[in-house]
């Protein structure tokens, strides 16, 4: 194809553009960017989805990543010393924060009518500093009722609302009801029995971390009689800097005998549901993009085929049918990228100021958009490929009409 | 200019249509010739596959010494850009391009970086100069049909066809155009054939070539 060729074919498709009728430009561009506007929210919405919960359950449960007591060859109860090891996984660069757990289980009883008779429930404990705590997971953001103050003294107890009972989510096996300033007395695993005023009641909606309650470190180690250990190191890290792989190969470096989990490995039945829901989200998205792609298929077919006179006329004058396949080629690229520019303006300009001035609550948190490079690349890509073809197919069947046939019909 | 030998033109199907029963023409360089008959005797198919707008089932048509259906499509296609112009019945014009689009662009699809002049000057030529920037829309029958006359003599053509050119234009239009063609063919010694079924055109041409079923009168 030559230079000739070319500005011809660029020539007719401008004309044909700014002389064709423009409620047909503008109805074949508005439905185009609706196709191209539905495309980018389905899987923005999707992957928002997948993402809110992750995030959630990262940001209040199982932290970046988590190190535990020794496997082998003997099973340790305990990270022994766990204050060196933080400050050894501290030096690690990128790594933002570290905090140290001990896992308990007791028996709550609750009298909530202190009438002597109580609601009995086994739930995990979890002793915290919470000083060190709040730097890498945020459970104190959730709270729905009193505080989770720094100093959590050893008579004080943070409830989860799925255990506490009485918040919106009400379980099977909660303790019906727990206000703040209540007393539970909580009976431990290794015997121990304790009375404590609660505190604080915190609500997540997304994971196991809402059956649980928090005490002090000190507290548990007063219970556990030991000090300076812990049952899990909870990390915080920049993915930014480097990838949850590569952190984890440094930590092992360091300490060797301690193991190693990624949150991802950690998501237990959350992550299951979100790999099928990305499995879900993934179908709908192929789905979207094939809708997509037959309605710009369809509309850009219908132009052109209503073009196929003008077509027949080209022909006629001795224009080579790879000019006027250019011709219609450089028009629909033209609808294409003006509907995905201006899909583009509605899902940034519209979707998303809307979004955030009247935010749709879901279990994680409020519903974001969420759109990687990729996926973007990948959508304008299946939109300019179907305005390709949807261009170079009917004008190649046109063209290879009869000439006669193309102008009369 | 053109020659042609036993053009036959047969539409298949259950019963086929003959419609070119061996057709045979000479017409030299310069002759303005017209071909006249009855509807339905042929005479617009016949000049469909002299145009190289239609395929014929068998013969051979010469045209300034080239064997015209012994090129390949782009050929075909190439060779009507650049040795043939062809006037429709219904104008044919590119509804989106002016009367100086219209006329240029096919000059312009081989290069030619005087096109716009040229095009200026002949439809100047055909009585359009003033009306270089009109869409088809806003022109009359006998104006976009001078559109269409200019465009088809931009590439300095071998030969003219036009096909009933005046078929839809009134009589004083249709006057002006065989006025014009007259003018094309005297003042540029531009070799015309024209379809026509009105008798009055007779007095333009220099021959007329009477069809009747597919075949000429003798």
């Amino acid at each position: 194809m030559s230079g000739n060729d070319i500005r011809a074919a660029f020539f007719i498709a401008y004309k044909t553009i700014a002389k064709g009728h423009k409620s047909t430009l503008v109805l074949i561009i508005f439905i185009l960017s609706l196709s191209f506007f539905n495309l980018m929210f389905v899987s923005g919405f999707l992957s928002g989805f997948s993402d809110g919960i992750i995030r959630s359950m990262v940001e209040t449960s199982t932290a970046h990543l988590a190190v535990m007591p020794q496997e082998e060859p003997i099973k340790k109860e305990y990270i022994i010393d766990q204050a060196s090891v933080r400050a050894g996984i501290e030096t690690i660069p990128g790594i933002v924060a570290t905090a140290a757990h001990y896992q308990l289980g007791g028996s709550f009883a609750y009298d909530k009518e202190r009438d002597g008779v109580f609601t009995y429930v086994s739930a995990p404990i979890i002793a915290v500093n919470q000083v060190e705590e709040k730097a890498v997971l945020s459970v104190f953001d959730h709270i729905v009722s009193g505080d989770f103050p720094d100093t959590l003294q050893k008579d004080e107890i943070i409830l989860g609302a799925n255990l506490a009972g009485g918040f919106g989510t009400e379980q099977t096996t909660d303790l019906g009801g727990v206000v703040v300033g209540d007393t539970v007395v909580v009976v431990y695993g290794n015997g121990v029995s304790r009375t404590y005023t609660v505190r604080g009641i915190f609500k997540v909606t997304i994971g196991g971390i809402g059956g649980t309650a928090f005490i002090s470190t000190k507290e548990a180690e007063a219970i556990l009689s030991t000090y300076n250990n812990a049952s899990e190191i909870m990390i915080k890290a920049d993915l930014a800097k480097y990838t949850l792989d590569e952190y984890a190969e440094r930590i092992r470096y360091l300490y060797p005998e301690l193991t190693v989990e990624k949150y991802t490995t950690r998501l237990s039945t959350v992550g299951i549901l979100v790999s099928a829901f990305n499995i879900i989200a993934l179908i709908v998205s192929v789905i979207s993009i094939i809708v997509a792609a037959i309605t710009i298929f369809v509309m850009i077919y219908v132009n052109t085929i209503s073009k196929r006179r003008q077509i027949g006329i080209l022909k006629a004058i001795g224009i080579k049918e790879s000019i006027i396949e250019l011709s219609y080629v450089v028009q629909s690229m033209f609808y294409a990228i003006c509907a995905v520019i201006s899909g583009t303006m509605i899902i940034f300009w519209v979707v998303v100021p809307f979004l955030d001035a009247r935010p749709i609550m879901m279990p994680y948190g409020e519903a974001t958009l969420v759109f990687t490079t990729v996926g973007i690349v990948i959508n304008i890509v299946s939109l300019l490929v179907s305005g390709l073809l949807a261009g170079f197919i009917p004008a190649k069947m046109v063209a290879r009409e009869n000439i006669l046939t193309s102008i009369w019909g | 200019m053109i020659s042609v030998k036993n053009l036959v033109k047969t539409y298949p199907g259950e019963v086929p249509t003959y419609a070119l029963k061996g057709v045979s023409l000479e017409v030299t360089a310069g002759e303005f010739v017209a071909l006249m008959g009855r509807s339905g005797s042929g005479k617009s198919t016949f000049l469909h596959q002299l145009g190289l707008l239609d395929t014929p089932t068998e013969g051979e048509v010469i045209i300034d010494s080239i064997n015209v259906l012994a090129l390949s499509e782009a050929e075909r296609t190439r060779f009507r850009l650049e040795h043939l112009g062809y006037v429709f019945q219904e104008y044919a014009l590119i509804a989106e391009l002016t009367a100086l689009e219209n006329v240029y662009f096919p000059a312009m699809a081989i290069g030619d970086s005087d096109a716009k002049n040229r095009a200026a000057h002949l439809l100047d030529l055909v009585g359009l100069g003033s009306r270089l920037d009109h869409q088809p829309h806003e022109m009359s029958g006998g104006e976009q049909q001078r559109v269409a006359i200019a465009r088809s003599l931009i590439n300095n053509p071998k030969v003219l066809f036009a096909d009933e050119p005046t078929a839809n234009l009134d009589t004083e239009s249709s006057a002006t155009v065989f006025k014009l063609f007259q003018k094309l063919n005297r003042d540029l010694n531009q070799t015309i054939l024209v379809v026509t079924h009105e008798p009055e055109d007779k007095q333009y041409v220099d021959r007329v070539v009477w069809m009747r079923d597919g075949i000429i009168q003798v």
